[in-house]
């Protein structure tokens, strides 16, 4: 039977209805089919994201005009995706070739076999500069572009091979300022802290915080990735080319007189700010791995602020601004010295075993006089000569910003370990011990109208693209200003009648040299801690600097060996700090 | 008569089907375009994703550079390079006796490096990626939704 034209008509628009209506139904169907959606989600969660972690760039470190002092340079991670090697031979080939690889090495672990979520990747070597990866891109390349190989042979490919850019901690000065700098051990990417100096001090804040994201693979999800920030960057108080040059004058010094070693402190007393510390031995901090050789036995990394020492005759700084600002001498007292000054039942000699007869307070520290010390300290009396070496912070840690601060308790009347000859010995410097940051710390006080600030070494810091100014801190005013005047006064007369060789044409220098015996065993070393510490221009300071060699071998005294060197100091610190000569200076005012 | 009168002024049937048929024609040539349209921004977005994608890929990579051309820079101007560049152009260190003071009017002397923006200037932060390329078709209707019923009395 034949059907009528219209019927037909209808079956077929019914079957194309049918058809266009079922399009919706499975669209529908398959939205919220619960097998579908599940492997929907299932491919979503393995394949649709990755969890990555985000690491921030190292802050960097700059000196105080913006010299790059530490930064981070690229380099590359080479490895193999297992899955994806067609030739270990050529990988092995080329990485031998452009790296000088182990050949074997790399050949057995690019032919590892590949085991799903066990073995996939292998890293090959770390460290690989940008031109080496270059090298082996350019080889990649030419080996993509190789006509196919014919049966049977097979053409060379670095398929497989992967290189991940890192950064890595670098520094641009190599060995300056690195006692202050201090180091990350890079090679270690699963701790990258930093050790010593700043980089250990403020490693929290120039680590940064890593991010840890999931990122959406698929490209429909898209989603911005979070700028992680950087740490912190840091701008010292150091001035580069001050470090520069105090760094080759103390090496020529340690080199010249046979010292142990050497150390140079320079602070601006009006703010705190550490100008230059250089301190033998010193590291290239690049080379990191050859701490062992360099740093034997029990060598300090910064004698600067870990070293302790009896200070000698440059205490008796202190000493006298003690007393004078307490009252128990004036400038214009006279001592009468016959040799030898009694106290705790011992009796106390000059170091050079000289009377010196009648001599005003000048006179004493002009002769750097024991026994006048002694002298002025039972006028004290211990309760007040100890609460002004409180005062001054001796005994305690100056809280530089430094990692690695040491201090020696100092003993104090009533601990058993206290003597009556400690009052005597402490006023000429022997019998306790401090750092050199600390010393400088408490004679700064005499420099700066009294008062000590707060040494510090970081001037700003940079977070979030901003910076932020350290602002400089008083820590105390152990004597008053007229006091801090009057003795450094004093201190420039003295240099002035010795005819010091600290002394620097054009400009008045306040200071005192120092020469400590070391104790050793029972007994006393044969060598000493030459010092010298000193401040200019005297009537309005601008540097004060600390100048120590350990164990010096050509002579033993402080006035031979480093008052010399403090001259060489600040004659380069008044051109580098562009500090002109007192007469043109006095014309400005 | 009026059956007859009917009957005459009636719509064939198989005009009456096409009408259907075009009527329904219509609506899939309305769908087939939405959903044109759909795969057509689809793509347009997918396509952005992968360029965002990469392009957040490059940010890190120019970060990195950026980081080592600076430690780069700072190797070619180390003091001690400086210092041998210099000397091998003749000149000496300036020693204390040769340097000559000038007075400036005005100069207050070398200033402290500022390497970053001071605290003081704010900076706002914004989301790089604009929404329209995040959302989808659905959450620009549902929105659109949502908007109608806050404006609706």
């Amino acid at each position: 039977m034949k059907l009528p034209a219209l019927s037909r008509f209808t079956i077929v628009g019914a079957i194309l209805a049918l058809m266009a209506a079922l399009i919706p139904v499975q669209m529908v169907r398959i939205q919220t089919n619960v097998d579908a959606r599940d492997k929907s989600d299932w491919f979503d969660q393995n394949f649709g994201y990755e969890e990555r972690t985000l690491l921030p760039e190292r802050g960097n470190i700059y000196d105080r005009w913006g010299n790059l002092l530490a930064g981070n340079r690229e380099v590359y991670e080479i490895g193999v995706a297992l899955n994806e090697v067609q030739s270990p031979e050529t990988i092995a080939r080329d990485l031998a070739a452009v790296l000088g690889a182990d050949y074997a090495g790399v050949l057995s672990a690019a032919s590892t076999e590949y085991v799903k979520d066990e073995i996939e990747y292998i890293a090959l070597i770390d460290f690989v500069d940008a031109d080496s990866v270059a090298k082996l891109a350019e080889l990649q390349k030419q080996y993509n572009e190789l006509p196919p190989a014919r049966r049977g042979q097979e053409n060379p490919s670095l398929l497989g091979l992967h290189w991940t850019a890192h950064l890595h901690r670098s520094y641009p000065e190599n060995e300056l300022g690195s006692n202050v700098i201090g180091f990350v051990p890079y090679l270690d990417r699963s701790n990258n802290s930093g050790l010593y100096g700043v980089e250990q001090y403020y490693d929290t804040m120039m680590a940064g915080t890593p991010l840890e994201v999931v990122i959406a693979v698929n490209p429909t999800n898209v989603q911005e990735i979070p700028n992680v920030q950087p740490g912190d960057s840091l701008i010292l108080t150091i001035d580069r080319e001050i470090q520069s040059k105090m760094e080759t004058i103390i090496d020529a010094a340690v080199a010249d007189t046979g010292s142990d070693s050497g150390t140079i402190i320079v602070m601006n007393p009006e703010t705190g700010e550490i100008l230059a510390m250089a301190t033998t031995p010193r590291l290239n901090i690049n080379e990191y791995w050859n701490y062992g050789e360099i740093f034997t036995g029990t060598t300090p990394f910064n004698r600067a602020i870990s070293q302790t020492i009896e200070p000698g005759s440059t205490f008796k700084v202190i000493t006298m601004a003690a007393a004078l600002d307490s009252g128990a001498v004036v400038p214009s007292d006279t001592y009468y010295d016959d040799g030898w000054e009694e106290v705790g039942g011992i009796n106390i000699h000059n170091w050079d075993y000289t009377i010196w007869n009648d001599q005003d307070m000048t006179g004493c520290m002009r002769h750097s006089i024991n026994t006048c010390l002694v002298w002025i300290a039972k006028q004290m009396g211990p309760t007040r000569f100890y609460e002004y070496l409180l005062r001054f912070g001796i005994g305690h840690r100056t809280n530089v910003d430094l990692y690695g601060e040491q201090t020696w308790p100092l003993s104090l009347p009533g601990d058993p370990d206290w003597y009556q000859v400690n009052l005597g010995t402490n006023a000429f410097g022997q019998g306790l011990a401090v750092t050199p940051i600390q010393l400088i710390t408490a004679i700064s006080a005499v420099a700066n109208d009294g008062t000590m600030m707060a040494p510090h070494i970081l001037q700003a810091y940079i977070r979030n693209g901003r910076q932020y100014d350290v602002e400089p801190m008083p820590i105390g005013s152990p004597i008053s200003a007229e006091t801090a005047h009057t003795l450094s006064e004093m201190l420039a007369v003295s240099l002035e009648e010795e005819a010091s060789k600290a002394l620097v044409e054009g400009y008045r220098i306040s200071g005192k040299t120092g020469t400590a015996d070391i104790p050793e065993g029972d007994g006393w070393s044969e060598y000493t801690n030459a010092s010298f510490i000193g401040w200019g221009p005297t009537d309005d300071p601008k540097f004060i600097v600390y100048v120590w060699l350990e164990k010096p071998k050509s002579d033993r005294w402080g006035s031979v060996l480093a008052a010399p060197v403090f001259q060489q100091a600040v004659e380069q610190l008044v051109v580098l700090m562009d500090l002109p000569p007192d007469s043109v200076r006095l014309q400005l005012k | 008569m009026a059956q007859n009168l009917i009957q005459a002024y009636r719509q064939a049937p198989w005009r009456t089907q096409l009408q259907w048929i075009g009527l329904f024609l219509l609506g899939l040539v309305g769908v087939v375009l939405v959903a044109g349209l759909w795969l057509s921004i689809t793509a347009q977005a997918t396509s952005a994703g992968v360029e965002i994608q990469n392009l957040e890929y490059e940010r890190e990579d120019i970060q990195r550079e950026i980081a080592d051309l600076k430690t780069q820079y700072a190797y070619l101007t180390s003091a001690a390079v400086m210092e041998a560049r210099a000397e091998a152009m003749g000149y000496v260190t300036a020693d204390m006796t040769q340097a000559v003071y000038v007075i400036v009017p005005g100069y207050i002397g070398r200033q402290p490096e500022i390497l970053a923006l001071p605290i003081t200037l704010e900076v706002e932060e914004s989301n790089i990626i604009k929404p329209s390329y995040t959302q989808s078709l659905w959450d620009i209707l549902f929105r659109a939704r949502l908007w109608q019923g806050t404006t609706q009395p």
